[in-house]
């Protein structure tokens, strides 16, 4: 190669990129690593979150100085990440796939342009503003409308039976998180379904199916692979929330729900919102606590990432070895 | 299951009146550029007939008017009457959708369902007009897979992705496919451009026993192809049908200049 | 079939399994209305409260408690945006130049690879990553620096993988034919190829400014939060940004709060909303 300097500094610029990566592992990992060392395995396991008394002098507990009677456990925010991102999944998987179908196939020209926009749109509000919204319209329409409608239709199952609550909590958080997702999803399988080759479509209408049964029978096994990498992708995103999600939560502590109303915490909620009251913690486990809660919420959405990112993948690589 | 020697009937027997094909003043427009001319045309059921002529020339059009795949296009528009046993299938009275089901296709490339198994493909088009009987859907595959001639090839891997099957047997497993809803006309255009010679002469080969069950009407390149295979051959250039005749008169004798000039290889 | 049965218009089984497609694409249009009908109730609730909310003073006058105006925020929310585009654009760019013209290296591979994943990351924890190396390991105390960074981190990806595709879009001929000049392999990049994806780029660029804009989880424990006019240092004063108003006020009891909320949530949407269009009128030139 003639001129190898240009190649140099770019691969010296784009290695930034995988070694922020590794600096953001290595950084909070070590920062978090008296705080794993303290909390071992139970930190995962374990209800309750208490500071412990601030005031007496710290003891020396496991090799680490940590306020006495101290305890970290963050079940109660995994429970309340996983069940928030669950019903978000189960909202918005079905709503993606009637939207992809709706756009693609039903409608064509100027109104699925505009339909696009629209789906666009909602990638594009902040979540601050969904917290907003979610905080303005979505509480006092799940405390007064959704929640009792809820709870006398479907009462006979314990998920939605007992106390509506105020609209702060879990049901609340999950559509939310639905309307955050759907687009991630939809888009995706919109883009997957405009490229489901024609011959297929038309050897499905040869055969005498109707339009919708080309899409049920044929056009959405076609995509299903895209599918899934899409809804891991939009789960990463649920997982990961923060801010719309602390608005409309309810900031549970030390308990875990009782029914799809109750308010709780989500791991990212959590670490932005406990900083402060952290902070007041002299010895600093605490802080180191939070750090890890920030490690494991790095590792799982890496690896909800890795798994998207190889199911796409391979479904490109098998995409390009069928049309040659 | 079934017996291993049970060999392939049709269900109803061969009814020789069906398949009938005719058309009248038939025009074809996509948006304000008209691809078929006036074409009248009368095929005698359970015939191989091949339509010849230049890319372009509107035989596939013509095809694809008989099963009025022409519908899914909005800019395509179809004139003129199109006559099956009789009956137009472009009346307001006919469902497309259930017409399809009585005219077969086969298409240029394979286009096996990708993620259903080699039976699930064969039997996809019962399977949507309602049929579950696990029993009667295992009949019909085999039925219609040995009329395609892949019975022996494929029967010891039905389960196995259709895909994972070789190009040439893809395309008689979707001659089986359109087989199995006992179509009474089958359209092929160009179903063997894809494929290698050995592949080719197989499907060539199927043809003469198919006609037996189904009109074919083969759409084809390669007027070698034509020759051998069809009893009847139709002409088309520019959008209007030259000539039809039997195939031996149309490549020894032909009665048009243009069709002689197109057969001896002098255009096209 | 009896010729009966093909004679009637529409057989039985097929009018049940038209009114089953009918119900399908029912709902449909049904998960269309469910989702649309949210974002325009939540367009027109911020356009309606933020609109009573905005007067002239917002733009002039500092945050004051949980009332004034919002001049420390947006003129915030300006400097982190560009702070964040000083770091990201060059680095984004350059990267994704880097995965495009040299696709078939291993590094790239891996670059590529990395920075998809890296926009999976929530960005709170991208916000603890500032919080713990610049705010306290560097002791940058909160910090426009700190904030814009952390905003870098996690625009950089989209940059690069924007540019990448805008760069694959131009076809191999356009660098032969430059090559066939005798143009080094720099120059064909830079002054044939690049100017070409240009509008690629930007659009890439643009997608960071609105994700900049709308961020609230990295900047809280990065940027912090000020009452007063930037004083022109990039470390140890903390700055005010438009998010952060939104997600504290609301939370705030009182009228005055509220209006302010909903008017940063009006300035923040509208902001993303203008940056959008740009994209789409840079995209539609192509």
């Amino acid at each position: 190669m003639k001129f190898p300097r240009v190649q140099t500094v770019l691969t010296v610029i784009a290695a930034v990129i995988p070694l922020a990566l590794l600096a953001i592992l290595l950084f909070l990992g070590s920062y978090a690593w008296p705080a794993i060392r303290f909390n071992g395995l139970g930190f995962l396991f374990k209800l309750t979150w208490n500071l412990g008394n601030l005031y007496a002098n710290p003891v020396t507990v496991a090799g680490q100085v940590v306020p006495r009677g101290a305890q970290y456990g963050i079940l109660v925010f995994i429970a309340g990440t996983l069940l928030s991102s669950a019903i978000a999944l189960l909202l918005a998987v079905p709503l993606s796939i009637g939207i992809a179908v709706f756009l693609t196939e039903a409608v064509g020209g100027t109104l699925r342009e505009l339909l696009s926009f629209v789906v666009e749109l909602l990638a594009g509000v902040p979540s601050v503003v969904y917290g907003l919204w979610g905080y303005a319209v979505l509480i006092p329409l799940v405390a007064h409308q959704i929640g009792p409608f809820l709870r006398s239709a479907l009462g006979f199952l314990p998920v939605f039976a007992g106390s509506v609550g105020s609209g702060y909590g879990l049901l609340t958080a999950g559509l939310v998180l639905a309307l955050m997702v759907v687009p991630i999803i939809a888009s995706t399988l919109r883009d997957a379904l405009l490229h489901v080759p024609i011959p297929l479509k038309e050897g499905a209408y040869a055969l005498g199916a109707t339009h919708h049964e080309v899409v049920r029978e044929v056009m959405l096994p076609a995509v299903r692979s895209n599918l899934v990498a899409a809804s891991i992708l939009g789960l990463g995103r649920a997982l990961g929330e923060t801010m719309a999600v602390l608005m409309v939560s309810g900031g549970a502590l030390n308990y875990l729900p009782h029914n799809i109303y109750s308010p709780v915490t989500t791991m990212a909620a959590f670490i932005l919102s406990q900083l402060d009251s952290a902070l007041t913690d002299p010895t600093g486990m605490a802080v180191r606590s939070l750090a890890e809660i920030a490690v494991v919420l790095f590792l799982i959405s890496l690896l909800v990432n890795l798994v998207a990112r190889l199911l796409i993948w391979q479904t490109e690589r098998r995409s390009r070895v069928a049309h040659g | 299951m079934l017996a291993p020697s049970a060999p392939a009937i049709p269900a109803d027997g061969i009814q020789l009146d069906r398949g009938a094909l005719s058309a009248q003043h038939l025009q074809v427009f996509y948006g304000r550029k008209q691809a078929l001319f006036d074409v009248d045309i009368d095929l005698t059921p359970h015939t191989v007939n091949a339509l010849i002529g230049p890319s372009g020339c509107g035989k596939t059009t013509f095809l694809r008017a008989i099963n009025r795949l022409h519908d899914l296009t909005p800019e395509a528009r179809v004139e003129g009457k199109i006559l099956l046993d009789g009956i137009d299938i472009y009346d307001r009275s006919i469902d497309p959708v259930d017409l399809r089901r009585r005219v077969g296709m086969v298409f240029q490339k394979p286009n096996p369902f990708p993620t259903m198994s080699v039976v699930d493909n064969v039997t996809a088009g019962l399977r949507l007009t309602g049929v579950r009987h696990r029993g009667k859907l295992q009949e019909a595959a085999e039925r219609a897979l040995v009329q395609a001639a892949l019975w022996d090839e494929v029967k010891d891997r039905l389960r196995q992705p259709a895909l994972r099957l070789s190009g040439g047997q893809q395309q008689r497993l979707c001659i089986a496919r359109a087989l199995a809803v006992e179509p009474e006309v089958l359209l092929m255009d160009e179903p063997t451009s894809a494929l290698d010679p050995q592949s080719t002469a197989r499907i060539e080969d199927l043809l003469g026993s198919l006609k037996q069950q189904v009109t074919v009407i083969i759409v084809t390149h390669n007027m070698q192809q034509a020759a051998r295979i069809s009893d009847t051959t139709a002409f088309f250039l520019a959008g209007s049908l030259v000539e039809l005749g039997p195939t031996d008169a149309i490549f020894t004798n032909p009665s048009d200049p243009r069709t002689e000039a197109y057969v001896t290889g002098r255009f096209g | 079939m009896s010729l009966t049965a093909r004679r009637s218009p529409t057989p039985r089984g097929l009018r049940r399994r038209r009114l089953r497609g009918q119900i399908g694409w029912t709902l449909s249009g049904l998960s269309v209305l469910l989702v649309a009908f949210p974002l325009i109730d939540l367009l027109a609730v911020i356009v309606e409260k933020g609109l009573r909310a905005l007067s002239p003073t917002l733009f002039t006058q500092v945050t004051n408690g949980i009332s004034g105006g919002l001049w420390n925020a947006i003129q915030g929310t300006l400097l982190l945006v560009v702070g964040a585009l000083v770091f990201a654009v060059p680095i984004g760019v350059l990267s994704g130049i880097y995965v495009a013209e040299w696709p078939r290296s291993r590094f790239a591979g891996l670059v590529r690879f990395v920075a998809d994943v890296m926009t999976g990351i929530p960005s709170v924890v991208l916000g603890y990553f500032g919080y713990i190396t610049m705010v306290i390991g560097l002791g940058w105390q909160f910090s426009l620096l700190a904030g814009a960074i952390t905003l870098a981190l996690m625009v950089i990806p989209y940059i690069a993988r924007t540019t990448e595709l805008a760069m694959l879009n131009i076809g191999h001929d356009i660098r032969e034919a430059g090559s066939a000049l005798g143009l080094s392999q720099g120059t064909v990049i830079f002054r044939v190829v690049l100017p070409g994806a240009l509008s690629g780029v930007l659009s890439g660029i643009m997608l960071a400014v609105a994700i900049s804009v709308g961020e609230t989880a990295p900047l809280i424990y990065t940027a912090g939060w000020s009452n007063y006019a930037w004083n022109g240092s990039l470390v140890h004063a903390p700055v005010g940004y438009l998010t952060y108003v939104i997600w504290t006020f609301i939370n705030q009891p009182f009228a005055s709060a509220h209006a302010l909320a909903f008017a940063a949530a009006l300035l923040v949407i509208a902001l993303v909303l203008l940056v959008n269009a740009i994209t789409r009128t840079l995209l539609q030139r192509r």
